[in-house]
């Protein structure tokens, strides 16, 4: 397979060959290591997280506390907000998309496996550029107009975590002018700002990957009302970065550049306009959330089918309302804004239309339901996540339902009643869901079951532990507690609930131990989970468990939605379903097909190029940040250089090289050398 | 017959639309200059959004070959557009930019 | 060479497109459309503060070189034709005229840079109208200059072509493509400027 003019005659480094050890991971374009890679470095994330959230816990434990400075609870708040929602739920997202997507639908990868390995790259430096505010950011206490600095990030004893006076601290929203050049002088939100932008490029990028790859690469038969509704999930969220991305992106630009290059876009001082930039941010802000929530809900429609024996209710039902949900979410975005001065009628339009999706949002919720209506449940720990999912995201859905009516919103913005709301859709619902995809994925990733003991202690201590945490904050909310707000007074009443929350906090905590312990035991003494461990319906299932490199040894032909629960069951005259006879030794033999594929399979090649472009923007983004400073300007000269030079080889190289070791015949891989 | 099917444009028809693509441009140019004189206000405005919607079109169907595709590529291109002008009319509205009546 | 005329033929023996296009075709139009919501929230921004009433300095409507512009407007608009003529070219396998093409464009394409980087002069030094005269310079400049960012790109990109295509001889079937997806790039530039040129230059006007 030689191209005669698709080759150059030399390139300056020798294409990687290994699949394996460190080399293989660094420079691997599989989808499932890259997906794999995601997902570990997104629950790291989780961890920071959460463990930025038990510090804001305990400082609110106490009313008056003078745990944490004031200037240390914003750099919290914000960092833990920031953290959740771009380096845990996003990536988290990604890595069951890129692990999952060419699986449920017959293909051997992504359309563009190298750019699908940038995307992970620019998300792990941008995460460590995002993090690394925490050691290089500073945030300069603003001088108040009478002179006497408003120091508030001063002082506090022995713990009061001061270091991280020193953060981003304008909220994970970044509202202007609060978080731009006068009032959060420094350079954290700097930091948040460009970081932001760099994981906003590889979400970007990944979407762009998975619409084409959802479009062009199903298998034979594969049309798109038998896609699995995980991947229906995925394309719609795919859309909903596709189009929202863009405008974060210049809201950021346009703050990088108030904060750095002097313009004057939100600054009112110079004429800008702060409510700019809450629409821009909101364009983005809102369609986020669907971002957030629909591929739990993709993963909730693939588990409550396989535990309740019955097909998913109402299959096009729930994937039209997914979409709606997603077009009707590019239309409510400013009732974020209902108390920043938006006009009546906007305010009126606004919350009719936050109301109308509702709609698509009940279907999808009774259509789980009726799933599970008069099915045969097995309460194992993927279905146990599954059914807490709609459960709390049914709470939040209606505390969100009281928001679309403005006057009762007026009320509960800036309290404790929002943070409720946003936590049950984002924690009972979003987490909740990819805990329930984790345990049921598990075996394709390792050939193992994790402990179903272990994980229903997870289960009960996480879902008593999240009740306890965040139904309190409702009535807190509504008694006056105000958010955002380091400390509140003890008159006010709010301080027994307040501790019963940081309770909960803590049993959270203790349940994701127990998840971490149970991953890591089960990944070597989890029972053997062998093809089908939860006698699924869909066609990830058809080959061997951990999942073989190539995928698919024979490329699976499909002819009707729930594929594989047809290979295996018949139905009888009441239409129950019935095992067909030769069920297991069918799948025997799809264990020993998909092991021994009958002639060469042709995989994307290792490649440097996609890590070494993603290194150049985080060092040009550092140089962007001192570029008063000859070496700052110096960086980004060198980082634009390295990324442009990445680009160039990379668009030189093939995207395959040699054949991998499934083949019979070896090649001797071709080598590229240094000409002359 | 199909999009797909229609013959490719030839050298000297891209030529005569760059040719118009210019004239267009032209007029485009003597129109705000005849609004200088003569304050057209919403016509002027009408006029030059209509012209160069007709380029935009012109060099969106030919030189991109939408005319020429598969209707699942303009469909993805209008879609982002409509996207683009719904949302930020209804943003300018809301920053008082542009007037809605009633 | 393969004839690149039709782009039903399948890329790749892997690739089976589902949708009938070449995939990274049909990825690149996907980012097309996304680039429209990035470029809409750089002209709103624009039309949002470029006539606001009491705004120090200058504002950039009371400056515009309307003859200048046009005269890059047509050179811009210029350079997606020998765009389209260097691809049809290359479909007909001529990979000479197509190089030659190819460079004229990417020449077009710096003339209309250097024509940017002379009116910016112009309006800064001339008429003391920096980033931070106020926030209509503000957005003029984001907007023009984040245009002309994806010109330079895509500059870039058709040298680079062009440098590939002289080294070798010619462009292969599949970096054929590529110059099909620059074109597709380079045109959505061109269709942005139209806009802008319309709508910034010809259409605003400063406050009273």
């Amino acid at each position: 397979m030689t191209a005669t003019a698709e080759r150059p005659a030399s390139t300056i480094f020798r294409r990687p060959k290994s699949t394996s050890g460190f080399w293989g991971w660094v420079t691997t374009v599989d989808h499932k290591k890259i997906g794999i890679m995601y997902g570990y470095a997104a629950f790291f994330f989780f961890i920071l997280g959460g463990v930025e959230a038990l510090l804001l816990r305990i400082q609110l434990a106490q009313a008056d506390s003078e745990f944490l400075t004031a200037g240390a609870y914003n750099a919290l708040f914000t960092m833990h907000g920031t953290t959740m929602i771009f380096l845990f739920v996003m990536p988290v997202s990604s890595a069951f998309i890129n692990y999952l997507l060419p699986l449920m639908i017959g293909a051997r990868d992504v359309a563009f496996p190298r750019l699908n390995a940038l995307t992970w790259w620019l998300f792990f430096f941008g995460g460590i550029f995002l993090s690394s505010t925490f050691i290089f950011g500073t945030s300069i206490p603003p001088v108040s107009p009478d002179g006497i600095t408003g120091n508030l990030a001063a002082g506090g004893g022995p713990g009061s975590f001061n270091f991280l006076a020193d953060s981003p601290d304008g909220g994970w929203f970044g509202y202007q002018p609060n978080a731009g050049p006068l009032y959060s002088p420094g350079t954290a939100m700097d930091y948040w700002a460009l970081g932001l932008q760099i994981l906003g490029l590889a979400s970007l990028i990944s979407s762009v990957n998975f619409i084409v790859t959802i479009f062009n690469m199903r298998a034979k038969g594969m049309r798109l009302l038998r896609m699995p509704v995980f991947v229906w999930m995925s394309a719609v969220v795919a859309f909903l970065l596709l189009f929202s991305l863009p405008i974060i992106a210049i809201a950021l630009f346009m703050v990088t550049f108030d904060r750095q290059f002097g313009t004057l876009f939100f600054a009112p001082v110079g004429g800008g306009d702060p409510i700019l930039w809450q629409h821009l941010f909101w364009l983005f802000g809102h369609p986020e959330v669907y971002i957030l929530v629909l591929p739990a809900m993709g993963i909730v429609s693939e588990v409550l089918p396989v535990f309740s024996r019955k097909p998913l209710f109402g299959y096009s039902a729930v994937v039209f309302a997914g979409a709606a949900i997603a077009f009707l979410g590019f239309g409510v975005w400013a009732h974020h804004m209902f108390a920043s001065g938006v006009s009546p009628v906007a305010q009126a339009a606004f919350g009719l239309a936050t109301m109308t999706i509702a709609i698509p949002t009940g279907i999808k919720i009774f259509n789980w339901m009726g799933t599970m209506w008069g099915g045969r449940i097995r309460l194992t720990t993927p279905m146990l996540f599954a059914i807490g999912f709609v459960g709390m995201f049914t709470i939040g859905g209606l505390s969100g339902v009281t928001h679309a009516v403005v006057p009762s919103d007026w009320q509960q913005t800036d309290t404790y009643y929002i943070v409720a709301h946003f936590h049950y859709v984002l924690f009972g619902g979003a987490v909740f869901g990819l805990f329930a995809g984790i345990y049921y994925w598990f075996p394709k990733l390792t050939g193992r079951v994790m402990s179903p003991r272990l994980g229903k202690l997870h289960f009960w201590l996480q879902f008593i532990g999240f009740n306890l945490t965040f139904a309190p904050m409702h009535w807190l909310g509504l008694q006056g507690m105000v958010r955002r707000t380091w400390k509140y007074a003890p008159e006010m009443g709010l301080e027994p609930w307040n501790i019963a929350v940081t309770v909960g906090s803590f049993i959270i905590a203790t349940s994701i131990a127990v998840f971490i312990y149970n991953w890591r035991h089960s990944r070597r003494h989890g029972e053997p989970s062998g093809l089908d461990p939860w006698d699924a319906r869909t066609i990830e299932w058809t080959i061997p468990n951990p999942t073989p490199e190539y995928n698919y040894a024979h490329p699976p032909t499909i002819t009707r939605l729930d594929e594989f629960w047809h290979m295996k069951y018949d139905e009888d005259e009441e239409g129950r379903a019935v095992r067909k006879p030769d069920a297991d030794e069918m799948i025997n033999q799809l264990e020993y097909d998909g092991l021994n594929p009958s002639g060469p399979i042709h995989l994307p090649a290792p490649t440097y190029f996609p890590i070494v472009m993603a290194l150049g923007i985080p060092i040009a983004f550092y140089g962007i940040i001192y570029h008063t400073t000859a070496w700052g300007k110096a960086m980004i000269l060198i980082g634009a250089l390295i990324s442009l030079s990445a680009a160039i080889g990379w668009a030189i190289e093939p995207l395959e090289e040699a054949p991998t070791e499934h083949h019979d015949e070896i090649e001797e891989p071709e080598e590229m050398v240094l000409d002359e | 017959m199909s999009a797909e099917h229609r013959p490719h444009p030839t050298p000297p028809q891209y030529w005569r639309i760059a040719a118009f693509l210019a004239a267009v441009t032209a007029l485009e140019v003597a129109m705000f200059y005849i609004d200088r004189e003569l304050e057209l206000g919403f016509l002027n405005t009408a006029v030059l959004v209509t012209l160069s919607a007709v380029k935009f079109l012109v060099v969106v169907g030919w030189f991109m070959h939408v005319r020429f595709e598969r209707p699942m590529i303009s469909r993805f291109f209008t879609a982002g557009f409509v996207l683009a002008c719904s949302l930020y009319l209804v943003v300018l509205a809301a920053l008082g930019v542009v007037a809605i009546r009633g | 060479m393969s004839d690149l005329a039709h782009d039903q033929v399948v890329a790749h023996h892997d690739e089976h497109e589902s949708t009938g296009i070449e995939s990274r075709k049909l990825g690149m139009w996907v980012f097309l459309s996304s680039e429209f919501l990035f470029f809409g929230a750089l002209i709103s921004n624009y039309l949002l503060y470029s006539n606001r009433a009491g705004f120090d300095g200058i504002y950039p409507a009371e400056i515009y070189d309307i003859p200048f512009t046009s005269v890059s407007s047509f050179v811009l608009l210029m350079s997606s034709l020998t765009m389209v003529l260097a691809h049809h070219a290359l479909s007909r396998d001529d990979q000479n005229t197509a190089r030659t093409w190819l460079f004229a464009t990417a020449a077009l394409g710096s003339v209309f840079l250097g024509g940017q980087v002379f009116e910016f002069t112009e309006f800064v030094v001339e008429h003391d109208m920096t980033l931070s005269t106020n926030p209509a310079a503000s957005a003029f400049y984001l907007l023009t200059g984040f245009h002309g960012t994806h010109v330079a790109i895509g500059v870039v990109m058709l040298l680079s072509l062009w440098g590939i295509s002289r080294r070798q001889g010619g462009l292969s079937f599949r970096q054929g493509l590529n110059l099909e997806l620059v074109g597709l790039y380079w045109h959505f530039v061109d269709i942005i400027w139209i806009v802008i040129f319309t709508v910034v230059y010809l259409l605003s006007s400063p406050p009273g």
